[in-house]
């Protein structure tokens, strides 16, 4: 169950213990000094092998994890501790990004991993669940500490919770020590469906302790998003209608569904992207700045610029948005499938792969302003941005006549490339005013020098240390299924006649286009 | 893109040659050559034995952060001014870095000041890297230091080591504004860690007032001075001598320094208290992993620690990257100064 006797018994360490320590003064370190278990929920899935041991063996490989810790998988497939633990060296294996576990390290590591195998309804696979934690406080010095990581479908985030209370494992029955849920996206499938979820999980865990992942959120760029606006004097007085044209959010995929299709095909683009990360991302780029770094500060701001997002009537989703759907194409010159003749995807489903929405902000600094958010599969290329679109000049001085001048585009890169960059007019050397647009570049990697870690391992290392920053607050997930709301309620009663209606490989559907071209402007290129 | 000049007479040539080999370098871009130079990186070499190595580390940092490398060879290798820019493309945008190496070995300080001077980009942090023999006793390194935001060294691994840190220790007195890293200081990280997670366990942290003796084994002296000086600093221990601390109870520990292993590298720490030892040492299948144990009376069994960014590139980027004093390495490096006497 839990770790082999007297292999691995560790010296506590606590944030106040540490403190007391006189060694400790002055000494950087990036470790969590909270010891916990982690219990990895749906551990048997691909979620956990491919990313999230992974990302917990690269933690220990960089010094971030907590000197005494734990590891249980709880899944229903039947493993043994050993059997469990070389599952979880070939998935480190296969896919950690440091290449192969090395020894000594993997076996410290791999003794504490231990494995629960039962369903998620079956109390007596819980109750183990309770003793291997139990052992693991004794024999790891975890403290009580606890990390719930719910890797399963949403369907079964409820029975979890609730088994959790019922062997006495949710919050309210603790002496000592903390416990926290992360819970993996989507988090419901509707409005209705999520504040369901949310009324069982919040039955047993109080909202400070619960973590619900968006995995964008995680990702370095995403957090200088922040960083650009609130650390330099420079942009803030610009960031407002009375600069600002429009902003263009986009999160753009060259794959398909990649075996998803099953999932997919219940969600399309407009659940699976545009409801939490791209309006995650919308969140950060327009509300107003936190008064401290807490992370109810700033999920606070997040919540009142959510909750100024101008209600899009079931009337007025035809001109407020556009929804395509993949045909057959060529990505990077290869032919691929269309979305209809990709594996358990219906021949006829009418589920949208691309979703294109305009959205305003009632509030002092948005005001008409549109939002255009974008996200689809089989795009011409695999990018995510956001796009500040400056107001053009307003006197012309410059330029000889034919000259284009540009408006000024500030454009936050999230992937694949990571970084900012700043396109501005200049004169061409010469003895006319010639005016061309240039770009100025900033990228993390060569700015830098450093590699971003991927989004888990930042995510998993804050739900340990108990910074909910980049996690998303119940209000923020409901003021989000509301605005999207009334499209799904309008796309699912309207019949979708042109569907496939955009190529593999391209920029998108032509109503995309038309939803810009009706407003005098037009999409930056993907 | 590479060109040498015979002379380091006409500097402004040598700029010229810079922007010239930059826009060489940057054609094909969209809109502007993407630069984004983050600091002056200034090398000083004068052992020939050791130019190869501190050259390919400096040219590693330079490849990693957009920079202007300034070498400043003062081996007989060089002669006149070689200046290089190199693009490389990285998540699709283009970083140039320029490369200026200067045969100082015939010129005088003065002059190595005032070219340095010169060639240095604006607006950027300077960072001096001196491998020279001698520190405040070349004239060179005081000039260089004072265009200096930083100042990196490493005292160890040398028969010079006693001497070296005496000498940062006056620096620091003199050039209080420019943040001095020593990467023998730096390279011990990862083992005050490993100490202080010892006496992390509130039930052990009493042996940390009872210690007896601490040995230190490693490939040159300078990690086992620093460390034990980081130690006896941190605990409020007086030097005694050489070879020993006193404690402020006036409790006497002996102070072992073994001589083992590669240079600039720590292979063990052992702590005795009254009943117990302590044991951090380096893991014999993996060096980058550190195994620690308690024996005795509060015994613990052996657990694994990595170690963390030790080698000496990740050491000089961290010194780049962090700016500013570090206050524990200047009480440790007066502490040193202490025990050498």
């Amino acid at each position: 169950m839990a770790a082999e006797a007297g292999t691995i018994a560790r010296p506590l360490t606590t944030s106040s213990v540490a403190a007391a320590n006189p060694l400790r003064a002055g000494l950087a370190s990036s470790r969590i000094s909270d010891p916990c278990n982690v219990v990895f929920f749906g551990a048997s899935g691909d979620l956990v092998k491919r990313m999230l041991i992974p990302a917990m063996y690269n933690l220990r490989l960089g010094d971030v994890l907590p000197t005494n810790f734990g590891i249980i998988g709880f899944a229903r497939s039947a493993n043994s501790n050993d059997e469990f633990r070389a599952q979880m060296k070939e998935a480190v294996d296969t896919y950690s990004r440091s290449g192969e576990a090395r020894d000594p390290l993997w076996t410290d590591f791999a003794n504490r991993i231990s494995y629960v195998s039962g369903d998620f309804d079956d109390r007596e696979a819980f109750t183990r669940l309770r003793a291997a934690l139990e052992e693991n406080d004794q024999k790891l010095g975890t403290q009580g500490n606890r990390l719930f990581y719910l890797s399963t479908p949403p369907s079964v985030f409820g029975k979890i919770v609730a088994q959790l209370a019922v062997v006495g494992l949710g919050p309210k029955d603790q002496a000592t020590g903390w416990s926290r849920i992360v819970i993996e996206k989507p988090f419901g499938t509707d409005l209705e469906s999520a504040r369901a979820l949310q009324s069982e999980v919040g039955k047993v865990f109080e909202e400070k302790r619960i973590y619900r992942i968006d995995h964008y959120l995680g990702k370095e760029p995403v957090q200088d998003i922040m960083a650009l606006r609130f650390a330099n004097v420079i942009f803030e007085p610009i960031w407002n209608r009375r600069y600002v044209d429009c902003i263009q959010i986009t999160a753009a995929e060259t794959v398909g569904v990649e075996g998803r299709g099953g999932y997919y095909d219940s969600a399309g683009a407009l659940r699976d992207m545009i409801q939490n990360h791209v309006i995650n991302l919308l969140a950060l780029v327009a509300m107003e700045p936190p008064i401290s770094p807490n992370a109810d500060h700033i999920r606070d701001e997040k919540f009142k610029v959510l909750s100024a997002l101008r209600p899009i009537s079931v009337d007025h989703v035809p001109k407020m948005t556009a929804r395509g759907q993949y045909g057959p194409g060529l990505i990077e010159g290869k032919p691929v499938p269309g979305y209809r003749e990709e594996s358990s995807v219906a021949p006829d489903s009418t589920t949208e792969t691309y979703a294109s929405v305009k959205f305003f902000i009632d509030n002092w600094r948005w005001a008409d302003v549109p939002f255009y958010l974008r996200s689809g599969k089989r795009l011409a290329r695999k990018t995510s941005e956001i796009a500040v679109m400056f107001r053009g000049i307003p006197h012309r001085i410059f330029g000889e006549s034919g000259d284009q001048i540009e408006t000024n585009t500030l454009v936050m890169k999230i992937q694949p490339e990571e970084g900012v960059s700043l396109r501005f007019n200049a004169k061409v050397p010469g003895p006319k005013m010639h005016i061309r647009a240039v770009t100025m570049d900033f990228n993390y990697g060569t700015g830098f020098g450093v590699v971003s870690a991927p989004a888990y391992e930042r995510l998993i290392s804050d739900a340990m240390r108990g910074d909910a920053t980049l996690f998303t607050r119940w209000d923020a997930v409901e003021a989000a299924w509301e605005a999207v709301t009334p499209i799904m309620q309008r796309w699912s009663e309207s019949r979708v006649v042109d569907f496939p209606n955009y190529l593999a490989g391209s920029q998108g559907p032509q109503s995309a286009d038309a939803l810009l071209i009706a407003d005098g402007r037009e999409w930056r290129r993907i | 893109m590479s060109v040498h000049i015979d002379s380091i007479a006409d500097i402004s040539r040598v700029l010229a040659q810079l922007r010239r080999t930059r826009t060489v370098a940057s054609e094909g871009e969209i809109g502007s050559g993407a630069r984004v130079a983050t600091l002056n990186f200034i090398v000083f070499v004068d052992d020939p034995e050791h130019r190869p190595w501190v050259l390919e580390r400096a040219q590693r940092i330079a490849d990693k952060h957009p920079s202007r490398l300034i070498v400043l060879d003062g081996t007989s290798s060089g002669s006149g001014v070689d200046v290089s820019t190199s693009a490389r493309q990285t998540a699709g945008a283009t970083v140039i870095n320029e490369r200026v190496d200067v045969a100082v070995e015939n010129l005088d300080h003065a002059s190595i000041r005032s070219l340095t001077q010169e060639l240095t980009a604006p607006d950027v942090p300077t960072v001096l890297w001196w491998s020279g023999a001698r520190l405040l006793q070349s004239r060179t390194f005081k000039g260089l230091a004072e265009l200096a935001s930083g100042v990196l060294v490493d005292s160890s691994g040398k028969a010079r080591d006693e001497e070296t840190i005496r000498e940062l220790g006056e620096f620091v007195a003199r050039f209080p504004n420019v943040a001095l890293s020593d990467l023998a200081f730096m390279r011990l990280l990862p083992w005050q860690d490993m100490i202080a997670q010892f006496f992390d366990d509130p039930a052990l942290r009493e042996s940390l007032f009872s210690l007896t003796s601490l040995r230190i084994e490693s490939g040159s002296e300078a990690e086992a001075l620093y460390l034990g000086a980081w130690l006896g600093s941190r605990l409020s221990w007086e030097v005694a001598d050489r070879d020993t601390f006193r404690t402020r109870d006036g409790r006497l520990i002996p102070f072992e320094k073994i001589q083992k292993g590669d240079q600039r590298r720590v292979l063990s720490v052992a702590l005795t208290s009254t009943d117990s030892r302590y044991l951090a040492a380096l893991s014999e299948c993996d060096p980058g992993v550190a195994c620690l144990s308690v024996t005795g009376a509060r015994a613990k069994p052996t657990w694994c620690m990595p170690l963390q960014s030790i080698d000496n590139t990740s050491l000089i980027e961290r010194a780049i990257l962090q700016g500013g004093a570090d206050r524990i390495f200047e009480t440790s490096l007066l502490t040193v100064r202490d025990l050498l006497g």
